[in-house]
């Protein structure tokens, strides 16, 4: 047996089990990264342009009404 | 982008290296397997800004995380047993015959002790290339020192196992 069979038996010995490196990537991959909250939290596409435009529009006009004084009721 | 298969990918290519270069520095297969896992867990957390990185790029950044860890403060933690008999617990590989058996057990016993001296430079990068099967340009490449001086880290290790080796296979003079 030489050096280099020696070696490389040793080599095989120290190496980590297949299965104890599988367990520790499942550990890992278990915790929270920024990765996956990066596409966990992504939203759709949101309201449309227009639409923010019409209620920012509504919603000035009523704050403008509000200040205006109330012709007594009949 | 998949983040668990992407770092599936990193893992799965990088894995053996990272624990080869700790088992070097620690001459312990489990703690080098916590050192590991710590590294890995850094590339998880920071796995966008690896991935914009090339295949060389990521692996440099993996080593140069674990040669920054601090070995000492996860040895306090683990009171595992040494290399050797992290070996003692991987089952016999068969062999034609128990006189092979029995001197293949016993040379591998001795290459062990063996390493377990060698100073931790030359351990790591025996460690590299026999269990993480690494040649010296991607050992010097991780390490971030020539490829010639890790020919001679390996060349200095093999000098010393193979003298520990040699009294083993040298008979012993018979009395007459």
């Amino acid at each position: 047996m030489s050096i280099d069979d020696t070696l490389a038996a040793w080599g095989a010995a120290a190496r980590l089990p297949a299965a104890a490196a599988a367990d520790i990537y499942q550990r890992i991959v278990m915790t929270p990264s920024p990765a996956r909250a990066a596409r966990t939290s992504t939203l759709g596409p949101g309201l449309d342009p227009a639409w923010w435009r019409q209620f920012s529009a509504d919603f000035s006009a009523r704050i403008v009404m509000s200040t205006q004084p109330v012709p007594y009721a009949a | 982008m998949d983040p668990e298969a992407e770092f599936g990918r990193l893992y799965e290519a990088n894995r053996t290296a990272v624990h080869a270069y700790f088992v070097g520095r620690t001459a312990d297969k489990w703690l080098a397997a916590d050192l590991m896992q710590e590294v890995f867990m850094r590339v998880w957390q920071r796995l966008p800004e690896l991935l914009d990185r090339s295949l060389d790029g990521q692996r440099a950044w993996i080593f140069t995380v674990a040669r920054n860890l601090s070995v000492d403060s996860f040895r306090s933690e683990r009171s595992r047993a040494d290399t050797a008999a992290a070996v003692d617990d991987e089952p016999a590989r068969p062999s034609p015959s128990a006189a092979t058996a029995v001197v293949a057990a016993e040379r591998l016993a001795i290459v062990s002790e063996a390493i377990g001296r060698l100073p931790e430079r030359q351990r790591t990068v025996l460690a590299m290339a026999a269990a993480g099967g690494l040649t010296s340009a991607e050992i010097g490449s991780a390490l971030g020192i020539p490829a010639g001086t890790v020919r001679y880290r390996l060349s200095e290790a093999r000098r010393t196992l193979a003298a520990a080796l040699a009294g083993y296979d040298q008979p012993e003079p018979s009395e007459t």
